[in-house]
């Protein structure tokens, strides 16, 4: 009885709070805002992208997004080097189990068709992140969740006899690093600053909006977030015995 | 039309509700994991993929919405995509637990013992 009195009143005390505290409503834009948008959608030398958050973190803010995206990439490394492993150590990785059962038909059915789907949603969520919220670090988190589930539904040895293994992974996420890189470089070609997309990279073509180096920076990222953590989740996936027996524990 | 079609929605969406508790309830009060799991499973079928499917004929029927076709499909593919793993994902699940011999295994009725004693 206690217990319902106490939830009676807390939640009629979030409700009243609600309603009595109002979010207020800005009835203008602010200078600082009205001048990213002056830069960053309208202007002749903005990205023309609507997604206005995007332009600003890539462009206007691109060395604190570089950073954000290194330490990412520092937490692979270090992952990476934590399972590191000698040649024979993965090669007995990499051999399969023999008497593996597999999971019931129903399960790897809708995998399939699961995976399918969520490699074209994450790829629509990068490449549209120049239009709608989304980018690459979200669409690459999304595109890693395939992996993960023919992982958890097949099995870590159905992606590598595929062709997906940890160097692929890696090669690449490094492939999405340096197009990251090179992207960020190319307007000190032309005198721009470093990490600018005005006015170095086209902001349409054949009047489709593609934001200027907004898509390249997605697809990069994209690439890169997704291979990562592929490779993380590989070095995960592989099963407690082999890891032990590497290390030599005793049962 | 677009009557029909609001109608049809809402009572959709009712269904899920009633659905989501009965879920809730039976997740609270099953006795063990298995009949849990089906509770579970009435929560995200019937309470997940009824009313997607509710809010998309809802959807279709307001004419003043903007973007009705948009929601309605989203709202369309999302309820196929739940209404796919959700089973998928309980099966696993089940599956998990009796091969790990992690949950007490007392059936009142075991059909597929009964298949496999014809066989």
């Amino acid at each position: 009885m206690k217990r319902w009195v106490t939830l009676i009143l807390l939640l009629t005390a979030v409700i009243t709070l609600a309603y009595v505290f109002q979010v207020p409503q800005p009835e203008d834009v602010k200078p600082l805002g009205e001048f990213y948008l002056e830069n960053s959608y309208f202007g002749d030398y903005s990205a023309k992208s609507p997604e206005v958050i995007t332009s600003i973190l890539w462009d206007y803010r691109g060395i604190d997004t570089l950073f954000e995206t290194a330490v990412f990439f520092l937490a692979i490394i270090g992952s990476l080097t934590v399972f590191r492993l000698t040649k024979e150590q993965e090669k007995e990785v990499k051999t399969e189990p023999t008497q593996v059962e597999p999971l019931p038909l129903p399960i790897r059915t809708v995998t399939k068709v699961i995976v399918a789907m969520i490699l074209a949603v994450s790829a629509s969520i990068a490449l549209h992140g120049h239009l709608t919220p989304g980018g690459g670090f979200q669409g690459g988190s999304a595109l890693a969740v395939a992996p993960l589930l023919i992982i958890a539904a097949y099995s870590k040895y159905a992606l590598e006899k595929n062709g997906l293994d940890k160097t692929r992974a890696l090669i690449l996420r490094s492939i999405g690093l340096l197009g990251i890189a090179l992207v960020a470089l190319v307007p000190l070609l032309s005198g721009s600053y470093i990490m600018q997309n005005q006015p170095v990279f086209p902001a349409e073509i054949n009047g489709q909006l593609i934001g200027g180096s907004l898509i390249y920076y997605n697809f990069f990222e994209f690439l890169a977030v997704g291979a990562g953590f592929t490779a993380v989740f590989l070095l995960l996936a592989i099963p407690e015995e082999k890891f032990k027996k590497i290390l030599g524990v005793r049962r | 039309m677009s009557e029909i079609l609001f109608y049809l929605g809402a009572v959709m969406i009712i269904i899920g509700g009633i659905c989501d508790l009965f879920g809730a309830i039976g997740l609270l009060r099953f006795p063990n994991f298995y009949v849990r799991l089906h509770a579970a499973t009435v929560g995200t079928i019937g309470g997940a993929v009824v009313p997607l499917f509710g809010v998309a004929l809802l959807a279709l029927g307001a004419d003043f919405l903007p973007h009705r076709y948009a929601i309605a499909g989203a709202s369309f593919i999302t309820g196929i995509i739940v209404l796919l793993a959700a089973p998928a994902g309980a099966t696993a699940l089940a599956y998990a637990a009796h091969k790990a011999r992690l949950v007490e295994w007392k059936p009142k009725v075991d059909h597929l013992a009964e298949v496999r004693g014809d066989d």
